[in-house]
């Protein structure tokens, strides 16, 4: 049990506060053209925007004042809940479907994605695992072992919805937890090995698949189809060159790149804002994940340091897919810009992710 | 209490290191994105964003060889829409519908249709009173485009060979289908750039790429030849009600046509109302059949080249008929035409005559010179459709085949190739190509980017057999079968033709192909002109009677119109009872009563005045006139 409380990260909450205008300005700008075509409010998502800003603000910093320790004591009963709530969610009449995937529990605007709980809830039952059977970490049979099959359990029941960005995080974010926690390199290794010849395996069974995962080299293959969001990110990334075309001035908003407030914020904000609003925004989340790997180092024990990590490794892998799908690096996933996106439910959710954050910060010594 | 696992410490900074290495590889790849895709991207976005509205070429005029202009364009505006651009969609519709007389519900259809843009059918090529109203109606949406429509200022004049083009400009028919790729020019554009509902962005200035108009064709045609022929053809028809008429005129020195027409004939800017057959069958190069006696010119100048005959010094008798393998060929005159020079063989067209001069030729020699000159294939004259007509094959040649090809029956020709064949025969000896498309003008330059020359195909015969051709030709017109051709002091040479029509393999009673084909001067051709008439009404059907008289006509307005200087020399006509005597008028002044009556024995007067001696007398003394004619005189008081 921790002891004595100092002052949080202020750094780490000035850059959340940064990411956050950046976001808020942005998902205006974004959004206005299609807010005002189809709300006739060009201030419709920006204003609601706000208002989960507001809230996620208020939840980050009563987190920031819950004891981190709390989530160790509670984790495993949390994660049941999300168990729980994972099969719910498949059973139609409970969950609803969206964009193709039965993902959301609730009605309307108090609608909720299990996926994004079960994520924050494995971080922390996982960092609890691996902080008690640290040692063990180095066994397969008892460590990595269970440690693994609980996180892909969990990530086969996201599947079923199926949300392949939500559980490519998840399961990022644990692989990274547990090399911290002091896996053996010969067992990612082999992990990894099993991983690839699956992956070969698949795909001589099928070489149509290489295509489908390889389709966003080339999305002029079929501009229309599985192409066709890559291409008007890229159309829109592409003419903003060095300075941009000047906030607001965006043209793929225009209605050529669907929905430009969600997971394609970035594409309008490289087009408006060009390389060096890009580079600064990049810039702020190798801050972030600086100031984030520091809290783990600092951390007065390997709970809040595991569960410091699992944050800040989630942020920062949603960051890298998301950018890296809308650079076209990688094919279309389908998950939000930390911070930036519009979307009530992701915004909360990592301000609370924040705000455990800056409560382990109040504890660490450096 | 600080975390002290050295492992975990180590893989927290090396996670660390590796998450701001792919951030930074993530920065690099936008700035690849930005600057080295920059450009291809923005262009690729561009034409995305943009939308065109089309903007037709002019289509290059038609000309004839001193630039009167045949067919030319006038603008037709034409409506088109931008569905996404209109308002309200049902009042556009309404309005539309009543000014451009549809129905509403196809308005309707246009101005909601899922594309950028959408031209209305109803409103293409419209009057600029229609074009006015609907400019008026002030609609969101709607555009006025200018087009153009082809327009014929002569009418059916040269219909045939100038063709005619469909509502989209595209050449459907004759030379604007032959030259359609140079006439039509490339398509211009407005692009505005559009957001993807459609609606104009109006920070984006607009392009606008000019049409690249076509090139104008200048003929060889010369519409003046063309009028004469034209009238000629009119009144032809009006006479003789046939069912087809068929004219070419062609200078012999280079291939060039000068006017080519036909009958049934067709207004090219209402083809529909006539059957296909009559516009899409230009006669004068489509149509083939037995040429007759005109085909004997080219028997005549094998042998002369092969030096098989001496025209004044050989004899025949033509008895009326000649026996050739077993049958009877007769001529045409009952009868026969008796003992002649080979001259009068020509003159009188005796068809045992050319038998005799075939016999003397051999098939060989005969075959060779009918391909030589250009039978059998075609002339490639850049028109469409032209046909080829029917030879013997050489080997199935007997002695009936070899002595019916001598006179012109049982083969099968074109007009033009029968043109050209005599163009050679009296030209010198050279067969040339007929070609009626002279140059192409880009008209922003006036500069010339493609002029054809007169192409050679082969000496045929010797220079001095075809002058020898043009004596002879000019004496048929003279003193032969070809009299009503004769042009004074115009040197027309010639040959009248009269062949019988086949159908079904047998000759047609009383339906002959009437046809003359001439030339002048002949002392160095200018104009060779072929008429062919089929099946004249109430008349004999004789080449010479019927069709050479029209190209006498033709000739003397033609070669007055080309500016060719009237000849001294000539052969002077032979007079036939049909032909009235000329003489000249005397001097009747200061005669009185009765020396009158022992002078005028041709001629009648007219006399006025209580006198009894002439004062004035019209015409003047020493013009030439009519026996028969009257003349005026007045009288007076004697002193």
């Amino acid at each position: 049990m921790p002891t004595k409380k100092t002052t949080p990260d202020f750094i780490l909450m000035i850059i959340t506060f940064s990411l956050l205008c950046v976001g808020l300005i942005m998902v205006y700008s974004a959004s206005a053209v299609w807010a005002e075509y189809k709300f006739d409010d060009s201030f419709f998502f920006a204003k609601r925007q706000m208002l989960f800003a507001g809230v996620g603000i208020m939840a980050m910093f009563f987190i920031m004042n819950i004891d981190y320790w709390t989530w160790r004591t509670w984790s495993k009963l949390i994660l049941i809940i999300c168990f729980v709530l994972l099969v719910l969610v498949l059973i139609p009449g409970i969950g609803n479907v969206r964009n193709g995937s039965r993902s959301w529990i609730g009605v309307g605007a108090f609608s909720v994605q299990p996926s994004e709980f079960m994520k924050l809830a494995m971080i922390a039952f996982l960092a609890k695992f691996l902080s008690v059977n640290q040692k063990l970490i180095t066994s397969f049979k008892k460590g990595l072992g269970p440690a693994l099959l609980l996180v892909f359990t969990a990530f086969g029941m996201i599947m079923l919805q199926p949300d392949l960005g939500t559980g490519t995080v998840m399961v990022g974010t644990c692989v990274v937890m547990i090399f911290i926690a002091g896996a053996r390199v010969s067992h990612f290794a082999a992990l990894g090995l099993l991983g690839a010849a699956g992956f070969v395996g698949l795909i001589l069974s099928a070489p149509y698949r290489i295509k489908r995962i390889t389709s966003f080299l080339d999305p002029w293959e079929d501009p229309l189809g599985s192409g066709f969001q890559i291409i008007q990110s890229l159309y829109a990334i592409g003419p903003g060159g060095l300075f941009g075309l000047g906030l607001g001035q965006s043209r793929q908003k225009f209605f050529y790149l669907p929905e430009p407030q969600t997971d394609f914020i970035f594409a309008i904000l490289a087009e408006e804002l060009g390389f060096i609003g890009g580079s600064f925004v990049l810039l702020l989340f190798s801050l972030l994940l600086w100031r984030g790997i520091r809290i783990a180092l600092g951390a007065p024990d390997l709970y809040g340091s595991f569960l410091a990590v699992g944050i800040v490794a989630m942020i920062a892998i949603q960051v890298m897919i998301n950018i890296g799908v809308v650079i076209g690096l990688m094919p279309v996933t389908g998950i939000t810009l930390p911070f930036l996106s519009y979307g009530g439910s992701s915004l909360t959710l990592m301000l609370m992710a924040v705000g455990v954050l800056l409560n382990i910060s109040r504890y660490s010594r450096y | 209490m600080r975390v002290s696992n050295v492992t975990v410490r180590k893989r927290l900074t090396l996670v660390l290191l590796v998450g701001i290495l792919v951030f930074f590889i993530i920065d690099i790849r936008l700035g690849y994105v930005q600057f080295i895709l920059g450009n291809e991207l923005t262009g690729k976005a561009r034409d995305s964003w943009s939308r065109n509205i089309p903007f037709e070429p002019k289509r290059g005029e038609i000309v004839d060889k001193n630039g009167v202009p045949l067919a030319t364009n006038i603008s037709a505006p034409t409506v088109y829409v931008v569905p996404r651009q209109v308002e309200d969609p049902e009042k556009t519709a309404e309005a539309l519908s009543a000014s451009l007389n549809m129905q509403k519900e196809k308005a309707y259809e246009y101005v909601t249709k899922n594309s950028s843009i959408v031209r209305i059918n109803e409103g293409r090529k419209i009057s600029h009173e229609k074009a006015k109203e609907v400019r008026a109606l002030e609609l969101k949406g709607v555009y006025i485009g200018e087009d153009s429509k082809r327009h014929y200022p002569f009418g059916s004049y040269l219909s045939h060979v100038l063709g005619f083009a469909g509502i989209d400009n595209q050449g459907l028919m004759g030379l604007e289908l032959f030259y359609d790729k140079e006439l039509s020019g490339s398509e211009g554009s407005v692009k505005f750039y559009a957001n993807a509902k459609g609606q104009r962005m109006n920070d984006m200035a607009d392009d606008y790429q000019p049409p690249e108009n076509g090139y104008d064709l200048r003929l060889t045609i010369d519409s003046k030849v063309q009028t004469i022929i034209e009238r000629e053809l009119d009144i032809a028809e009006a006479k003789y009600d046939p069912d087809g008429l068929i004219a070419i005129a062609m200078d012999p020195n280079n291939g060039e046509i000068l006017a080519m027409s036909s009958r049934p004939g067709f207004d090219p800017a209402n083809f529909q109302n006539v059957p296909q057959e009559v516009y899409n069958r230009n006669l004068p190069v489509w149509s083939t059949y037995e040429p007759g006696s005109t085909f004997k010119i080219i028997t005549l100048a094998a042998a002369l080249e092969e030096g098989k005959v001496d025209l004044e010094n050989d004899q025949f008798h033509d008895p009326g008929h000649v026996e050739v393998g077993g049958s009877r060929l007769r001529c045409w005159k009952k009868g026969g035409h008796g003992t002649q020079n080979f001259l009068e063989v020509v003159q009188n067209s005796c068809n045992p005559g050319f038998v005799e001069l075939g016999e003397r030729l051999g098939k060989e020699t005969l075959f060779k010179y009918i391909k030589d000159f250009g039978f059998g294939q075609k002339t490639g004259i850049d028109l469409q459709g032209e046909g080829k007509g029917i030879m013997f094959n050489l080997e199935r040649v007997g002695p009936v085949e070899q002595a019916t090809t001598a006179f012109g029956q049982g083969v099968s020709v074109t007009p033009i190739q029968q043109v050209t064949a005599v163009a050679a025969a009296v030209n010198g000896g050279i067969l040339y190509t007929p070609y009626i498309a002279k140059e192409l003008i880009d008209p922003r330059t006036g500069q010339v980017v493609m002029s054809k020359n007169p192409e050679e195909k082969r000496r045929v015969i010797s220079e001095e057999t075809s002058k020898k051709i043009r004596y002879t030709l000019e004496s048929v017109v003279a003193q032969g079968t070809g009299k009503n051709a004769f042009v004074e002091s115009y040197r027309v040479g010639g040959k009248t033709g009269t062949a019988q029509k086949a159908k079904d393999g047998r000759y047609l009673e009383n339906n002959h192909i009437v046809s003359f084909i001439g030339f002048a001067p002949a002392d160095d051709p200018q104009i060779v002109v072929y008429i062919a008439v089929d099946n004249p009404k109430g008349t004999v059907q004789f080449g010479g009677v019927v069709a050479a008289p029209i190209v006498g006509n033709i000739m003397e307005d033609s070669l007055r119109a080309l500016g060719v200087a009237p000849r001294k020399d000539q052969i002077e006509k032979e007079l036939t009872w049909l032909d009235t005597p000329m003489m000249e008028v005397p001097d009747l002044i200061g005669m009185e009563k009765k020396e009158l009556q022992q002078q005028l024995i041709n001629l009648r007067l007219d006399v006025s005045g209580e006198g009894n001696t002439v004062v004035k007398q019209a015409p003047s003394p020493g013009t030439k006139i009519k026996e028969g004619s009257i003349i005026r005189i007045y009288m007076n008081e004697g002193d």
